[in-house]
């Protein structure tokens, strides 16, 4: 008993380590800011370190990072643009942001966009209005020890600016790049998008690896995305979590959107040991309208948990979801989508599909799609479906000629591909496919 | 929500009136001379108290749950009776010489105890205020091989039944309120259907609270041996009263080899006044275990009563090829919060599972659904389906669904659908035009929504229930 009691004492303080050593070192930080990470600081020191015990980490039980000391990342190694070339995008030359082991390089990132979209730092856009705006505005972390201690670290993260009524033609690139360390290295990616009205584009916010062997291959990537979209603007966000099969991701986006604005999010998942994504969307003006379309493909000892929360507040809003976990091995997908319909959304249409493949008999799916309703003339409806591949479609597909194996593989791709089609940039929808496939074996 | 859906007129609880005969109680509060106290009062073997004392202990280290979608003051369980039983009469040796307050009583109520009952093929086993006042048809089951009786006297007549499964398939520590009721419950029935047998008449249980302070805590147990059938009703109602009432009944099923139980509940107990002043606290804990292989439980629940309901009846599907089946009416109005649903544990191979439940909101009332369906990695094959539809009637109303589902084999088959709509005007148009009103068009809407659920009761209960819903709503819509 009283090893389980220190060791639960443990895992509380835990995140306390990983606090930055000293808010005010960095130079040139503005007052606020220094402000905002000491509270946030604080909140890392109140909150406890989330258990199984906690309904909303029910299912996802992180103890096991517990285990690993990590270290805080500190410089940039040194990369070149041919390092990263796998994942660069020929679509998104103009504006792209790299960020390596949380460290922004330079010489590795590009801006040469039209007027009126900024593409920067937090360090460069430090002087700015809108950071000071917007940054921890929506992403609240009184609640959310994760948060908070992303927070306590905000200094060096992605500013994207979108000003009023500028559609960006071209995808906006966010990578961030984790590199094999001899020390487990903890980093804190942050992202503020703000759309300002009438303005469009089409963000990809990525998170990638560069480690090859097993040991090199531990790190912690503690994210936090916010995004603003103001009157009749428009943002696609696609988000792609590839980190290594021994890194642990915890990330969390929260997205804002005034009236009529659009959000459509594809957030797939590939990698993480263990991995956590909380998408936190809030419609707080009439007529906002979201998509929201989720993959997981893990396999062997992976976990990967998505939290969704759509949160109707105002008459006439849209959402549409569909999130797809194919499991493979002893992987273990979780699920959990809120819907909620305030008193006042009257008129809200919104649907939700939650549909998994479990391939292995050693594998998990805890799936919970939640509803709560208060208002009465709307349309919600959900679903949830846990399964293995049909064996009516298995034995069409044999009728024709393909063998058991491909068959199997050729379904599972379909299956997978309905999300990844819906990836708005064309390079990268080829390079997921193929990257499905390779994960599911050959297809024809 | 036009006008016209909003000038129904308020019905008030009919069945409120509070019966006057001289009960037994003892003062208010729990320890364990209470337990010893009750347990002496019913003369119980040794092995029951005992039961009851590691339940109580057990119970002492517990908490109250505090996870359900519903809000109320906390209970104080000293503040409480928990024993009151009619003063004790000498041997009743026919309907005659039951005391006739209590007889019209059960008149008010429109239970048939009677004759009546005979020709439309009941025994009830009337349970008024904790203690079984008589049995009827005991004889006529007799023939046949089933008991059905009180649970105290199950306990002096069969021991060795009640000691075999009391408990086995709800533990004394399974939750909290199921804890409190190992501990102090006074009565309820029993029921045990031997080998091959097919109950040749539904068993009937009516339920009352009577004293005004005294919570209620039966204590059901239904054992179907192998390849019996069995159908048992429960149906509720209780007196008005403002203070709140506590409720923490056990049910406890068990089906052997090619059993078969089918438990249906009409739950009408006072929900409080229209401002949610007073009403029951219904926290019932209801399991069933298919143990046996090709066994059969299903549940179907209508429940339109108690300021709280906090009931989720679920089944164990240990046997293979076993089932369990899940029809569930909620109906919340006024102040009414209902957080129910059902538990579906699959665990042998091939089960199967299906669940049906409606919500119907109206009112400031909160309804929500919240059910689990877990597959264990050694049910291979196991299939469940499950759909839940709400219906919101104004729009003060909440409704919410929480859907766990949790695989953990990849055989398995669960599907899970959730809908929500609303009486719309269009519809309440179409039936004016046909010269149909208001109230009419409500009722009939309402029962085409629950007709699936309907058609799981039993025949009586299923006509009880269609007039239950359309009394509920009046005064919600219009």
């Amino acid at each position: 008993m009283s090893a389980v009691m220190q060791s639960v004492t443990s895992h509380d303080s835990y995140l306390t380590g990983l606090l930055p050593a000293t808010v005010t070192a960095q130079t040139a930080t503005p007052e606020w800011l220094t402000a905002l990470r000491a509270d946030a600081a604080q909140r890392v020191r109140a909150l406890p370190f989330p258990t199984t015990r906690d309904e909303e980490w029910r299912f996802s039980d992180f103890s096991l990072m517990c285990k690993t000391t990590f270290a805080p990342a500190i410089a940039a190694a040194t990369l070149t643009t041919a390092d990263i070339a796998p994942f660069l995008l020929p679509e998104a030359t103009h504006g792209r942001l790299v960020f390596v082991n949380g460290v922004h390089a330079q010489h590795l990132s590009s801006s040469s966009l039209p007027q009126g979209v900024i593409v920067t730092t937090f360090t460069a856009g430090l002087a700015s209005e809108t950071l000071r705006t917007h940054l921890a505005q929506y992403a609240t972390f009184q609640n959310e020890a994760f948060v908070a201690l992303n927070t306590s670290h905000a200094h060096d993260g992605a500013l994207v600016v979108l000003g009023k009524n500028t559609a960006c033609a071209t995808p906006l690139h966010v990578l961030f790049v984790s590199t094999a360390s001899t020390t487990p290295v903890a980093t804190f990616p942050r992202c503020l998008i703000v759309a300002e009205p009438g303005s469009e584009c089409t963000l990809i916010e990525d998170y990638v690896h560069l480690s090859t062997t097993r040991t090199a291959s531990t790190y912690f990537t503690n994210a936090v995305t916010e995004i603003v979209i103001a009157e009749n603007a428009i943002v696609r966000h696609t988000r792609l979590q590839r980190e290594s099969s021994s890194a642990f991701h915890v990330g969390h986006a929260a997205i804002h959107l005034s009236h009529n604005s659009v959000y459509d999010s594809n957030s797939i998942t590939f990698g993480a040991r263990l991995s956590r994504y909380n998408l936190n969307i809030i419609q707080n003006a009439e007529g906002a309208n979201c998509t929201l379309n989720g993959l997981v493909l893990i396999s062997g000892r992976q976990m990967a948990d998505t939290h969704t929360v759509m949160d109707h507040t105002q008459p006439n809003g849209n959402s549409a979801q569909l999130h797809k976990c194919i499991v493979d091995g002893g992987a273990h997908a979780i699920f959990n989508g809120k819907i909620f319909v305030r008193k006042d959304a009257q008129h809200t249409h919104s649907t939700q599909s939650s549909r998994n493949l479990l391939l292995s008999n050693k594998g998990r799916v805890d799936t919970k799609p939640q509803l709560e309703i208060f208002a009465d003339d709307v349309k919600c409806a959900h679903g949830a479906t846990v399964s293995q591949l049909e064996t009516e479609e298995m034995f069409y597909l044999n009728s024709r000629g393909l063998n058991a194996n491909t068959a199997r593989n050729l379904l599972i791709y379909a299956f997978a591909e309905a999300i990844i089609d819906k990836v708005p940039v064309n390079s990268l929808k080829q390079r997921l496919s193929q990257k499905v496939s390779s994960q599911v074996g050959e297809v024809v | 929500m036009s006008s016209a859906l909003e000038t129904l007129i308020n019905r008030p609880y009919e069945y409120g009136f509070v019966t006057d005969i001289e009960s037994d109680a003892l003062p208010k509060g729990l320890n364990e001379d209470v337990i010893r106290l009750i347990s002496s009062k019913k003369n119980e073997p040794d092995w029951l108290l005992e039961f009851r004392l590691n339940a109580y202990r057990h119970w002492l280290t517990l908490t109250p749950p505090e996870w359900a979608n519903v809000a109320h003051p906390k209970v104080d369980f000293q503040d409480m009776v928990y024993y009151s039983a009619p003063k004790p009469r000498k041997k009743l040796a026919s309907m005659d010489e039951v005391d006739p307050e209590l007889l019209r009583t059960f008149e008010k109520l429109g239970v048939p105890m009677s004759e009546r009952k005979a020709l439309a093929n009941v025994a009830v086993d009337v349970i008024f205020d904790s203690v079984s006042v008589t049995t009827t048809y005991k004889d006529k089951l007799a023939e046949v091989g089933v008991i059905f009786c009180s649970f105290s006297e199950a306990v002096k007549q069969h021991p060795e039944l009640v000691k075999k499964y009391l408990g086995s398939v709800v533990p004394t520590g399974d939750n909290f309120y199921a804890a409190l009721n190992s501990a102090v419950f006074t009565d309820g029935s029993f029921c045990y259907i031997p080998k091959g047998c097919r109950c040749p008449m539904d068993l009937s249980t009516y339920f009352r609270i009577n004293n005004g302070e005294s919570g209620q805590f039966e204590r059901t147990l239904i054992v179907a041996e192998e390849g019996s059938y069995v159908s048992y009703l429960e149906g509720c109602t209780a007196p008005r009263f403002d203070t709140n009432q506590l409720h923490a009944a056990v049910v406890e099923l068990v089906a052997l080899d090619h059993a078969e139980i089918k438990y249906s509940t009409v739950q009408n107990w006072y929900a409080g006044d229209e401002n949610g002043v007073g009403g029951i606290y219904n926290f019932v804990t209801k399991r069933g275990l298919c143990q046996g292989v090709n066994s059969k439980i299903s549940w179907t629940q209508v429940e339109t009563g108690s300021a709280i309901t906090w009931k989720y009846p679920s089944c164990v599907l240990i046997g293979d090829n076993s089932i369990g089946e899940f029809y569930s009416v909620a109906l919340t109005n006024h102040h009414q919060q209902a957080d129910t649903g059902t538990k579906m544990i699959h665990i042998g191979k091939n089960t199967r599972s299906r669940i049906v439940s409606k919500g119907i909101s109206a009112g400031q009332s909160n309804n929500s659904y919240r059910g689990l369906v877990k597959v264990s990695a050694k049910a291979d094959d196991a299939r469940n389906y499950s759909q839940c539809d709400s219906m919101l009637i104004g729009a003060t109303c909440g409704a919410n669904t929480f859907p766990y589902i949790e695989v953990h084999n990849s055989t398995a088959k669960v599907e899970h659908e959730a809908s929500t709509s609303r009486i719309g005007e269009d519809q309440m148009f179409y039936f004016a035009s046909r010269g149909i009103g208001a109230e009419e068009a409500v009722s009939m809407i309402i029962n085409g929504f629950c007709k699936e659920v309907f058609n799981h009761l039993p025949m009586e209960f299923a006509v009880e229930a269609t007039q239950l819903l359309g009394l509920k709503l009046e005064g919600s819509v219009g």
